[in-house]
């Protein structure tokens, strides 16, 4: 230690000392200096802190531009600037010490921090610290309160981001020996509305062991950003926009989640990607650890992967891990599904489920121009013994029959891998029989064709709901039936395989004819990637024949290209389809 | 005998070491899966830059992306970087599965990864981050 004194007056006090160990921390190196020069006295303290709680020392300076220590027991430091590696603020504080009592006052203008890791950061905060503490004589526990506040600046508390600034938290608690209780913390918060908390802090091992939050009539869309969003960051709900009133509250004791409750009131949700949404949300979607709960579930439209869904309600248990239903009624379209028997597991982050599933018809309309598809006649009905949901994956056992063009296609095996990911693939193997080929070319404006359509795809997959592997044939229907096609229909047809064929025949007599009788029509397609192996009823020595004329005249239709790039035909298909109107022959 | 078996594994392996794999594999193949995951990358990629620029996130020797520097990233999108990163890994990973799929050789997607780490040190703009040999290098 050692003072610098001039002969007339005491001008600076310096004091240095090389260790001091406190049960809150150790400082080494400190530097303390008292500048009394001036009108008012200022002070500089260099040092080396280590806090209990840290592993190594940290340089600090801190500056006093006016520094009071008149009253006892009091200290006032004014334009005050504190700086070490993580911390930059300028501030001003106020300091009360009796024994047994004492409090602090900061204000803070500007100030930046920033742990190692940058999970809990500052940056440009002006606010306010207030606090005070006391402890009985007779007692070893310390009563406190506490204000912190904030009204420009923003906060990053890993792992929530307090963007907008004029938050005020106001907290009573009491402090023995490393336990912090916070007894009832009020939180309010901006774009939010006001919380209640309480919670147990243990400052040794700086884990927070007992939480309890408390929301009533918040703002949704800051709740959501604020507090839900980082929790629901690796799921489904991690990315939307949302709007709407809450209730929310939540417990944590020991560190494992006790209970939770969310209410919804009058909100909205869109997922950022398009893939999911439902408007006018009221729900009531509670949670216990050690008692089952009913969930309910209400919103008046929506749509899951751009097909509608219609006002519904829904009510389900749930129980710790488990969510289940013996019937929940989800009108889809102009038509439903009708679940039963529903069963849902969460199994670490992931949700496993299974149920029964009956279509209550849904029209062929609707459903196509949904998928932006052209118009179609029909419906899709069914039923469905038994979906399943495990990794990602939707397996249905038994067929989903569409009535579609007086006829009927039914899809079997159905697998969806990942359907709300990057990339859903699709597994599906489908039969059609009795498909009106009048309905059919008139929906897709192909030129008329009269007769019934047989097919089968076996081993289809679609990637991003892209056909990328199939093994499809098509074929007139056995039976009697009236087969006839039109002018028109064999030149798309013609078209279809590439030039020629049309040419010729607009060429000779058989122009003259409006349509033509024929035996039989069938295409086949094995597609692998984008390569489509193209087959017909019968085979030639150099390709195939596609229609097989019958009577006189008799036009054949015969296809050459063995090999078709499908994304080509499918260009050719819609330049067809496209030019619905313009008449090639007459 | 037993020489000529070590011969024959040694040649083996020589036509399954990554020259052989990349020189053979078409990393251009394009299907629908491959589409989408690109195109979602493609959306992400506005979200990372401003972190390659910064250095908060840089390239991996595995072909991924990793949290660098948490400080570089200003506050307000602190919270959302380690999902922003985890997303862009899972469409990296199932790029080089649906790219050796597309070449009908799934168990390339190894070499493939590996071909690409290569491809985005490459691609990296100056003043990015790399690992190598488990250290961050600036470009």
């Amino acid at each position: 230690m050692s003072f610098a004194q001039q002969a007339t007056a005491i001008s600076s006090i310096q004091i240095i000392v090389s260790e001091v160990d406190a049960p809150v921390g150790q400082l080494k190196n400190a530097k303390f200096h008292v500048d009394l020069k001036g009108a008012q006295p200022k002070l500089i303290l260099n040092a080396d802190l280590k806090p209990m709680s840290e592993k190594a020392f940290a340089h600090f300076d801190l500056k006093c531009g006016q520094f009071f220590t008149e009253k006892i027991g009091q200290a006032q430091c004014l334009n005050g600037q504190f700086k070490s590696k993580q911390i930059s603020a300028p501030f001003s504080v106020i300091f009360v010490s009796y024994p047994s009592e004492f409090a602090l006052d900061i204000d803070f203008n500007g100030a930046n921090f920033s742990d190692e890791a940058g999970l809990h950061a500052g940056e440009k905060l002006t606010g306010q610290i207030k606090m005070a503490a006391k402890k009985p004589i007779s007692t070893d526990t310390w009563a406190w309160n506490g204000l912190i506040s904030w009204t420009a600046g923003e906060l990053y508390w890993q792992p929530f981001y307090f963007g907008k600034a004029d938050n005020a938290f106001e907290i009573d608690g009491t402090f023995k020996q490393d336990i912090i209780n916070v007894q009832q913390a009020s939180l309010l918060v901006n774009e939010v509305g006001k919380m209640q908390a309480t919670a147990t802090i243990n400052i040794k091992t700086k884990i927070v062991e007992d939480v309890k939050v408390n929301a009533k009539d918040v703002d949704f869309t800051g709740l959501y950003a604020l507090f839900l969003k980082p929790m629901a960051e690796k799921s489904a709900f991690g990315n939307m926009n949302v709007s709407g009133k809450a209730d929310w509250q939540f417990e944590i004791k020991n560190l494992a989640p006790t209970s939770f409750e969310l209410n919804l009131h009058d909100a909205t949700i869109e997922d950022k990607n398009g893939k999911f949404g439902f408007s006018h949300i009221n729900a009531h979607i509670p949670w216990d650890y050690d008692e089952p709960k009913q969930l309910q579930l209400a919103y008046e439209s929506g749509h899951l992967l751009k097909i509608g869904l219609r006002q519904t309600n829904l009510t389900a248990e749930i129980n710790r891990f488990s969510l289940t239903a013996p019937k929940l009624d989800l009108p889809v379209l102009d038509g439903a599904l009708s679940l039963s028997d529903v069963s849902a597991v969460r199994l670490g982050d992931n949700w496993a489920w299974h149920l029964r599933m009956n279509l209550v018809p849904i029209t062929l309309n609707e459903f196509s121009k949904a998928l932006g598809w052209p118009e179609m006649k029909g419906q899709i009905s069914g039923q469905i013994p038994l979906v399943t949901y495990a990794n990602k994956q939707l397996n249905m056992d038994g067929a989903m029959n569409f009535n579609a063009f007086n006829g009927s296609i039914s899809m079997n095996d159905l697998i969806i891998d990942d359907p709300l990911g990057v990339a859903p693939r699709l597994y599906a193997d489908l039969k059609m029989r009795n498909l009106d080929l009048g309905d059919l070319t008139r929906t897709f404006s192909f030129g008329a064709i009269e007769g019934k359509l047989d097919g089968v795809v076996k081993d289809m997959v679609l990637e991003n709901w892209k056909p990328v592997q199939l093994d499809a044939s098509i074929q007139t229907s056995k039976g009697r039936h009236l087969k006839k096609i039109s002018q028109r229909a064999v030149e798309n047809i013609t078209a279809l395989g590439g030039e020629g064929t049309a040419v010729a025949l607009q060429r000779t007599f058989l122009r003259f004819f409006k349509e033509f009788n024929y035996e039989k029509i069938g295409l086949s397609c094995k597609l692998r990637q984008d390569i489509c192996e193209m087959g017909g009823v019968e085979s030639t020595p150099n390709g195939y024949i596609i229609v097989k004329g019958k009577g006189i005249p008799a036009v054949n239709v015969n296809g050459y290209t063995q090999k078709v790039s499908l994304r080509d035909l499918l260009g050719r298909v819609k330049r067809i389809t496209d030019s619905n109107t313009k008449v090639i022959v007459n | 005998m037993k020489k000529l078996i070590t011969v024959f594994s040694l040649l083996i392996a020589t036509l399954l070491s990554s020259n052989w794999v990349s020189a053979a594999a078409n990393l251009d193949v394009n299907t629908p899966a491959i589409t989408a995951i690109k195109n979602s990358m493609q959306a992400r990629h506005n979200q990372l830059n401003p972190h390659y620029n910064t250095g908060a996130v840089g390239f991996t020797a595995d072909g991924l992306v990793a949290v660098r520097d948490a400080t570089a990233v200003p506050l307000k999108d602190r919270g959302g970087i380690n999902s922003l990163v985890a997303a862009e890994n899972s469409d990296r990973s199932a790029l080089y599965k649906e790219i050796a799929a597309g070449n009908g050789h799934p168990e390339w997607a190894g070499e493939i990864r590996s071909t690409f780490a290569g491809r985005w040190v490459d691609k990296a703009q100056s003043g990015w981050y790399y690992q190598n040999a488990g250290t961050w290098v600036k470009k």
